[in-house]
């Protein structure tokens, strides 16, 4: 092999050399010939493994190969060109018990099964070159390179995420969302257009923040009012320590923790606008600060049931004066499978009105109840970005709008949802042959 | 009530084997001994009064101090100190209690003696320790019976204690006690001064762990206006305390309480007899 390349490498290099037209001197016939037969002998010797050298020609990994480890050193390897390979650039991972590397192109291929010239995307670099005489000491399997965790690699070795964290995203959706009225039997035609920017972070140990920036949803149509809030951020902790310590004396004295998982939830500016025929009115939300208890949540904290309860300061912008605002809900916010696909939300809030001033139509002190049942399920991604359905089922009581009967309105929403950023979940699997 | 106070007398006998240390599975430790005379008190019981129910709340700053006296030798204090109790209570006879501060100070010497200085000095044995018993600003409101209040400025009790226990756990403390109230009613205010006309009991027991604590208070005696005429009243209460269980480490405590007033409730001067029982918890009550 070194020896054809060197001869190669000589016989380009002569190749490349110009010489002078005026300083070539005419070039006798017979020495043509001789010029002819020298090249001929040496693509003779180039086409002729010289003693010795390494003639594997490898194949490309199948949709059957093994997938490369993602653990381990990955080393580069040049091996012999082939039809397929042509560059003869590999990346190899060895199992030095088994005498055994995994090899894969070191860049994708096409549908044929030819490399292109894109290398391979979101793998582990290679810094050190496994030497083709140490390679010969291996059997060389070829194989799929690794991909992170979330992500699937395919056997031309393109990746596509298939886990995504669907609280890590900037979302746009619309739905349509008709709207019914308990009192008047009408029906509301309308659409809604939704927004918002979902962050979620672990803090220490045991612990899960997660703010919502821009939460806004438009309804357009009949009665078109909107719902938006600038900033909403909670957390949610496992807590190590017990929140109450009961001892009793009974007998010998013996503890009993008992665990409570608290957590903060709190609401910067949230403005409502509330439309029912005739009546419009606009409430703001300056802030709502609540404690929050889990009933349950999962290992990573993500999914959880539990209540929160604290007060809420609003300003009613149709009457102008603040009030006190009281609540508590029930509230679940479940991700089903382990690739975050399924969702499901749900929840029941409460809120009594205090410290409002008398208006003409409507109680000292109103209330109101809303609940919510919703399950945004991913249908596909697009180059990564995933495009869920959502469904929604919603349903408020209230009598705090002057002049409007008190009473249920229902709503039922189905649409799209669009995705940005939307990284793989923390708790991605390694992908298999399954994806995960 | 004297079985009781048996049982309770005997469980505070020396126990060498008493430990205030409980211990979990894991090996964490948890106190098994209680204070009653330390934290913060906030409890809730059902009140009887002349067969009206009514629900109360009671919170108060209990904190005791033992010391040895910097001036005496082989002399101690045992300081019980109580801040701004309040009692407050619905139902039919509305009302409130609150007492800013109240305090026994109780001095332990090993061997009390009298000294006679006339002629050679003589040590004439005394078998008292000394107490002194302060109250000040207990107002007394009973909405039920119209405006007006009972304002006790001050009182202060000169008691000795015979059993001269030698720890915070027992006391029996004994003498005149004088004291100076102002009644506020639709006619006006009065003032009242008892000049060492009354006789002041304070007595407590507590077993040693803390866990059951008996305490019993009384008052009898002449108080006089001052534009004349004299009334004899009298006042009991007596209270145990056992500690139920403890979250966070804080007791939580069943407390029944008994009182009996003479000639002395409210404006009118009635009297009454209550009785109450509830469940109150006293953080910081650790011993």
């Amino acid at each position: 092999m070194l020896v054809s390349a060197v001869t190669l490498g000589c016989a380009l290099l002569l190749g490349q050399v110009e010489t002078p037209e005026a300083a070539v001197p005419e070039v006798p016939p017979q020495e043509e010939e001789r010029r002819e037969a020298v090249a001929a002998s040496l693509a003779e010797a180039l086409a002729k493994p010289a003693p010795g050298a390494w003639d594997l020609q490898m194949a490309v990994p199948g949709a059957d190969s093994p997938r490369q480890p993602t653990e381990g050193e990955v080393q580069c390897l040049r091996l012999p060109p082939t039809p397929e390979v042509p560059s003869g650039e590999w990346r190899a991972r060895c199992d030095e018990s088994k005498q055994e590397c995994l090899v894969t192109p070191a860049r994708e291929l096409d549908p044929e099964g030819h490399e292109t010239g894109q290398r391979l995307d979101r793998v582990n670099g290679c810094y050190d070159m496994l030497s083709p005489e140490v390679a010969r000491g291996y059997r060389l399997v070829p194989a799929i390179a690794e991909a992170p965790p979330g992500w699937y690699r395919d056997e031309r070795g393109r990746v596509l995420q298939y886990n995504f964290d669907l609280h890590r995203r900037i979302r746009v959706g619309g739905a349509w969302a008709p709207r019914w009225l308990h009192e008047t039997q009408g029906r509301d035609d309308r659409i809604r257009v939704d927004f918002g920017v979902d962050l979620e972070w672990p803090g220490d140990t045991g612990r899960l923040h997660r703010m919502t920036l821009l939460d806004s949803e438009l309804y357009l149509g009949d009665a078109s009012s909107f719902d938006a809030t600038v900033l909403r951020y909670d957390f949610r902790s496992e807590r190590d320590e017990p929140l109450f310590r009961v001892t009793t004396f009974y007998g010998k004295p013996r503890r009993l923790d008992v665990f409570a998982n608290l957590g903060f939830w709190m609401e910067v500016l949230h403005a409502e606008q509330v439309r029912r025929e005739d009546v419009k009115a606009d409430f703001l939300v300056l802030g709502s600060t609540h404690a929050t208890l889990d009933l349950w949540h999962s290992r990573d904290l993500v999914s959880y049931v539990r209540v929160r309860a604290g007060p809420t300061v609003e300003r009613d912008r149709t009457n102008g004066f603040f009030t006190l605002v009281p609540g508590a809900a029930l509230e679940g916010d479940l991700t089903l499978d382990r690739n975050g696909f399924h969702h499901v939300l749900f929840g029941a809030e409460a809120q009594k009105i205090l410290l409002a001033e008398h208006v003409e139509g409507r109680p000292l002190r109103p209330e109101r109840l809303r609940l919510r049942a919703g399950y945004e399920v991913i249908a596909l991604a697009i180059n990564d970005q995933p495009v869920s359905l959502t469904l929604d089922g919603r349903g408020t009581w209230r009598d705090d709008l002057a002049n409007a009967p008190a009473g249920w309105e229902w709503s039922a929403q189905a649409g799209l949802r669009f995705s940005l950023w939307a990284p793989a979940r923390r708790t991605a699997p390694v992908s298999h042959d399954g994806k995960g | 009530m004297v079985a009781l106070a048996l049982a309770l007398l005997l469980s505070t006998l020396p126990d060498p084997a008493l430990s205030c240390q409980g211990q979990t599975d894991s090996g964490e430790s948890f106190p098994t001994c209680f204070d009653p005379g330390t934290g913060w008190v906030l409890g809730t019981a059902l009140r009887v009064q002349d067969g009206d129910p009514a629900l109360l709340l009671r919170t108060g700053i209990l904190v005791r101090v033992e010391r040895s006296s910097g001036s005496k030798a082989e002399s101690q204090w045992f300081d019980s100190h109580r801040l701004f109790l309040t009692e407050a209570w619905g139902g039919a006879r509305k009302g409130l209690t609150f007492t800013g501060y109240e305090g026994l100070l109780r001095r332990h010497v090993d061997e009390g003696n009298i000294l006679v200085s006339i002629g050679r000095p003589t040590g004439i044995p005394f078998p008292f320790d000394v107490a002194l018993s302060l109250r000040a600003a207990h107002l007394e409101r009973r909405v039920w019976e119209g405006p007006g209040w009972t304002l006790e400025t001050g009182r202060v009790g000169l008691l000795l204690d015979p059993v001269r226990t030698n720890t915070e756990w027992g006391w029996l403390a004994v003498g005149p006690a004088a004291s100076h109230a102002l009644r506020h009613g639709r006619d006006g205010t009065t003032h009242e001064l008892s000049p060492f006309t009354s006789l002041l009991l304070d007595t407590g027991w507590e077993t040693r762990d803390g866990r059951w604590a008996l305490r019993a208070t009384g008052l009898a005696g002449w108080s006089f206006d001052f534009d004349g005429g004299a009334h004899f009243r009298a006042r009991g209460d007596v209270a145990v305390e056992h500690v139920l269980l403890a979250v966070n480490d804080a007791p939580v405590s069943l407390r029944l309480a008994a009182t009996g007033v003479l000639g002395d409730a409210g404006l009118a001067r009635r009297d009454e007899a209550m009785l109450s029982a509830g469940l109150m918890v006293r953080p910081f009550g650790e011993r």
